[in-house]
């Protein structure tokens, strides 16, 4: 119908540009229609003069109105209205068809396989159609593109689906073939994390329109997907870790579900869930220990529910580096106190923290322990970049910020900011406002604005209680519940004493609160990041009633302050620091490395030398030169290509010279074949988007019948430019006698105007 | 009779008001108790991170009340002890001293505590069972001012029903609890105030002083012990011209000492 009043379709006018053909000025046509216009109303207001216009109201112009829109119209086909549309000129054009091998076109729905749709599609006339007018290319799409001769060649085996490499190498090969337009018809199932801008951007520079044919259900019926899930890619030795579970469900609301975490046949962690509301992302966390050092592969799954019509999409894998390494932390003490004891016996068993300490017993005498050697603080507090940082996370008790000097005021700043380590500022009646801290350098650190006064520092008992944020915090976790964990904060005994700290800074969280006499609530327990760093103030020093005063058997004490050391040196990076995007990649074997390289006070080293020693399955290394990367100083990248699916493991060393600068060491994993079982529904989104952004169209397999006459309209490959009147449209007649007969009936309802 | 009445019970009241409010200080006066008082400092009643938390133990001598063993010297030794612990270190200490009774729980909040005269202690299971936890969480106990041989057997009765696995051994010079602040490798023996009267330095058959402890699985302290010496007298008389400023001295240093590693390990 449109097309009948329209006299072409949509994408004509979509696409097509506006143009006047009449040699006259469209100047000229404003002019005149404005003076038109005006003279329709100077006449009607003549007209009606000597009766009153009031009485007439406005029907004089609506009168008015409609002559005005005809006299523009009449005067507008004129000038020659028309369309200019850029087409595909006949047989001399290619049009590449893209059709989605991969295994999820294998998925058999209403008793066939997306493939098979597929391939009847092509095969009952849509490539027919195409070959009329073009040349008609085929490929089939899976991990890689490849050219075939005919639909019989598809057999929905591909392990993978990257759309965009596949248009990119389409693209590549348009740059010397006339290829007008993309066909793709696909469930839209991309294993490669979606089609980069880069990849929409070359498309779009070349004009060529990807038409896109989505195939699968929209939606599954019965099934449960783990989505996403996010764990640390380090971890500390014993420490406790979190995977943060993204997953959704059609058919199974309000359903029981277990989450749980294998390491091989080994369940380390699981718990109970009641399944949300249908196609929502619902969250869980799941709590467990990273156990000894080395690289694990953790599976963590949504167990398969009874009627489940996918259970390969339930699991996902994921890999977390164990350290081996004992992070060091100096804890700097301006008095004993009882706190200072029980930290240091709180953390005596911690496999994974090296504890140092510096105790001031007098005015004159420093006594340490935990030190590797006699003149390790020989000399006090470290004043240097290298003594200072050979530490990753810092303590400070009760000590007046004037204790330090202004060189190693600064050297805590940096220490943090720079060198990515943890400063933790304990409660005392010489620490934070008592100590001056909050008028010397270091309060930029902090996480709160110190109170400006003295009398913050009280020795009563309080009761402690985490906030919502502490809830969720491992950093808090006693125990693995949530729920049960926030009763057990609210049951621990009082702690000896609390210090008044402000209020948190903006970007601060506030973990845990103290309750003095029960009403007031003041932030007990705040942390924020800072630099590469971060900070984190624990408002008393009075914690050491846990360990005394509860049961002998109770590891609420060390739980907690393990728990926090790690918390401070956890990603404090060493001078050689290497990432990778993907620690587990899906049927891809490119790998990314980049290696951030630094000098002995953590400044950027730009002329390192650096290498990664790659081992992988089958006897498999390699060495691979890092080069350094043109707009982060000290930042070293490098490429390489896992063949094999496996583990590997990564060594990256850097050197000045001869002289090793340090060097770190990575695991990741190549799993082949899994990806397919996810995102089995339709991807429509994707295939929308795609189409939209690049001049194309969705097609439903049901209106292909169209598909070939459209696809024409494409500014790409060998094109004509073509004109199209307008002025014949039916549209325009059927308006000029609609603004003429509207005026007539009108007159004659209200009578001559 | 009426009035009367109304005395009683008003007396009885304060009484009780009186002796809730002594506990809510943190201090109490067992001046009933005491050996040889000393003045209530000004200060004495301060929120400190630290206090001289003396051990109020049942005795084989009559039980606590009267004037029991655990009340040698008290309370003149321990605040004048802690005048030379608040002169000569950092810790933000109490000038006067805690009371703590074995039987109640308040001893889990005070992880540092003294116990004097310990060879007329005895300690009933329950007592007992009470010290090991409170040694095993973390506390530090001082035992001070026993000689001889019976007195070291009726401590070590009441002490094995405390430990009954954990030997008590000499301990080293290179032991960290005498170095955590003193060096005190030249130790000797410190006499009770016996000394003035006859210039004798021990008392009964303990002739040689006998720095003992009792040791955790993980190799830190519990229990010190100075048998056949009297550091709480050396303390107590301090100040007096007579007493022999070499013995006060060595008293003060092994006290700092001690509670220095109680904080520290």
């Amino acid at each position: 119908m449109v097309e009948f009043l329209f006299k072409y379709s949509p994408t004509v006018f979509a696409k097509g540009d506006f143009v006047l053909l009449g040699s006259w000025s469209p100047w000229l046509l404003a002019a005149i229609i404005a003076g038109g216009v005006a003279g329709l109303g100077w006449a009607i207001r003549r007209s009606v003069r000597g009766e009153t216009l009031a009485a007439r109201g406005w029907r004089p112009w609506a009168i008015w109105l409609l002559q005005a829109a005809l006299f523009s119209l009449v005067l507008a086909l004129l000038w020659q209205p028309a369309i200019r549309i850029s087409t595909l000129k006949p047989q001399q054009n290619i049009i590449a068809v893209l059709v989605d091998n991969s295994r999820s076109m294998a998925i058999v729905e209403d008793g066939s396989t997306r493939l098979q749709r597929a391939t009847a599609a092509l095969k009952g006339g849509l490539q027919a159609d195409l070959s009329r007018k073009f040349q008609v290319r085929l490929y089939r799409m899976g991990e890689a593109l490849e050219r075939i001769e005919k639909p019989e060649e598809l057999v929905a085996n591909g392990r993978a689906t990257r759309i965009g490499e596949a248009l990119r190498q389409v693209t590549a090969e348009a740059s010397g073939l006339p290829i007008g337009a993309v066909v793709l018809l696909s469930d839209g199932g991309d294993n490669s994390g979606g089609i980069d801008l880069e990849t929409i951007s070359e498309i779009r520079a070349r004009r060529i329109p990807v038409h896109t044919v989505g195939y699968g259900r929209e939606q599954a019926a019965r099934d449960i997907e783990v989505t996403d899930v996010q764990m640390p890619a380090r971890a500390l030795a014993d420490s406790r870790l979190q995977a943060q579970v993204s997953f959704r469900h059609r058919g199974f609301s309000r359903q029981k579900a277990k989450l749980t975490l294998r390491e091989g046949a080994k369940v380390l962690a699981s718990r109970e869930i009641t399944l949300g509301p249908e196609g929502a992302q619902q969250m869980e966390a799941l709590p467990f220990n990273a156990g000894l050092a080395g690289a694990r592969t953790l599976h963590v799954s949504v167990d398969p529910v009874a009627g489940e019509e996918n259970a390969q999409n339930n699991q996902v894998a994921r890999l977390v580096n164990v350290e081996p390494g004992k992070p060091r932390v100096l804890y700097v003490e301006g008095e004993p106190r009882w706190e200072f004891k029980f930290i240091r016996r709180a953390v005596e068993d911690d496999r994974s923290i090296h504890l140092t300490t510096m105790l001031r017993t007098t005015q004159n005498k420093v006594y340490r322990q935990g030190i590797g050697n006699p003149k390790e603080l020989e000399e006090g507090f470290p004043g240097g970049f290298e003594e200072l940082f050979a530490y990753q996370g810092l303590v400070i008790g009760s000590v007046e910020a004037s204790y330090f000097t202004p060189g190693q005021q600064e050297l805590i700043r940096q220490f943090v900011d720079r060198r990515g380590g943890g400063v933790l500022f304990l409660a005392g009646r010489s620490a934070l406002a008592e100590g001056g801290v909050g008028k010397s350098p270091l309060a930029e650190l902090l996480p709160v604005s110190l109170p400006d006064r003295k009398g913050s520092f009280h020795r009563e008992r309080v009761s402690v209680e985490l906030t919502g944020a502490g809830r969720d915090s491992l950093l808090c976790r006693l125990v693995e519940d949530p729920a049960r964990n926030a009763e057990r904060w609210k049951k621990l005994p009082p702690v000896a004493d609390y210090q008044e700290i402000g209020s948190p800074k903006p970007g601060a969280v506030v973990l845990a609160e103290a309750l003095p006499g029960g009403r007031t609530r003041l932030p007990l327990l705040v942390t924020q990041n800072y630099g590469r760093g971060r900070v984190g103030v624990l408002a008393t020093g009075g914690s050491w009633r846990w360990q005394m005063v509860q049961a002998l058997d109770d590891k609420t004490h060390e739980m907690f302050w393990q728990q926090m050391l790690r918390w401070l040196v956890t990603g404090a990076p060493g001078a050689v620091h290497g990432t990778t995007p993907r620690l587990v990649m899906f049927d891809d074997g490119r790998l990314r490395l980049a290696a951030d390289v630094r000098e002995k006070n953590y400044q950027p080293m730009a002329d390192a030398r650096v290498e990664a020693r790659i081992v992988g399955p089958e006897g498999i290394s390699a060495v691979v030169e890092m080069t350094p990367d043109a707009l982060v100083q000290g930042r070293f990248e490098g490429e390489w290509m896992a063949e094999k699916p496996g583990s590997y493991a990564v060594e990256i060393l850097a050197r000045r010279g001869e002289q090793e600068v340090g060097r770190d060491v990575l695991t990741f994993q190549r799993q082949d074949g899994v990806a397919e079982n996810f995102r089995t529904e339709q991807n429509r989104e994707l295939l929308e988007k795609l189409a939209s952004q690049t001049g194309g169209r969705y097609w439903n397999p049901g209106e292909l019948g169209r598909l070939s006459r459209e696809i024409s309209y494409s500014e790409a490959g060998i094109t004509v430019q073509e004109t199209r009147d307008l002025w014949n449209m039916p549209a325009v007649f059927l308006l000029a006698v609609l603004l003429r007969a509207a005026e007539w009936l009108l007159r004659r309802r209200w009578g001559a105007v | 009779m009426l009035l009367h009445r109304r005395w009683l019970v008003l007396g009885v009241a304060g009484s009780l008001l009186g002796g809730l409010f002594a506990f809510q200080r943190g201090f109490r006066n067992f001046g009933e108790e005491m050996d040889n008082p000393a003045p209530f400092p000004a200060d004495g009643n301060e929120k400190t991170e630290f206090a001289f938390a003396r051990l109020r133990y049942p005795s084989l001598r009559g039980g606590y009340y009267g004037r029991g063993s655990w009340a040698t010297d008290y309370n003149k030794a321990d605040r004048q002890f802690v005048q030379g612990v608040r002169r000569l270190t950092r810790i933000h200490t109490r000038s006067v001293e805690q009371v703590v009774d074995i039987n109640s729980d308040d001893i889990y909040n005070w992880p540092w505590i003294y116990a004097v005269e310990v060879g007329h202690w005895e300690l009933s299971d329950p007592q007992a069972a009470r010290l090991r936890d409170y040694l095993l969480r973390g506390g530090f106990l001082m035992a001070d001012d026993f000689h001889g041989t019976l007195e070291w057997d009726i401590f070590l009765s009441s002490m094995q029903r405390v430990f009954p696995d954990r030997p008590i051994v000499e301990l080293e010079n290179k032991d960290p609890i005498f170095h955590v602040l003193y060096d005190l490798d030249e130790r000797f023996q410190v006499p009770g105030i016996q000394y003035w009267y006859n210039g004798q330095i021990w008392e009964r058959d303990g002739v040689e002083p006998r720095w003992r402890g009792i040791y955790d699985d993980k190799g830190r302290l519990l229990v010190a012990l100075c048998h056949n010496m009297d550091l709480g007298d050396a303390w107590e008389w301090a100040d007096h011209p007579r007493y022999p400023e070499r013995y006060a001295s060595l008293a003060y240093r092994v006290g700092i000492n001690y509670i220095i590693y109680a904080m520290t390990h």
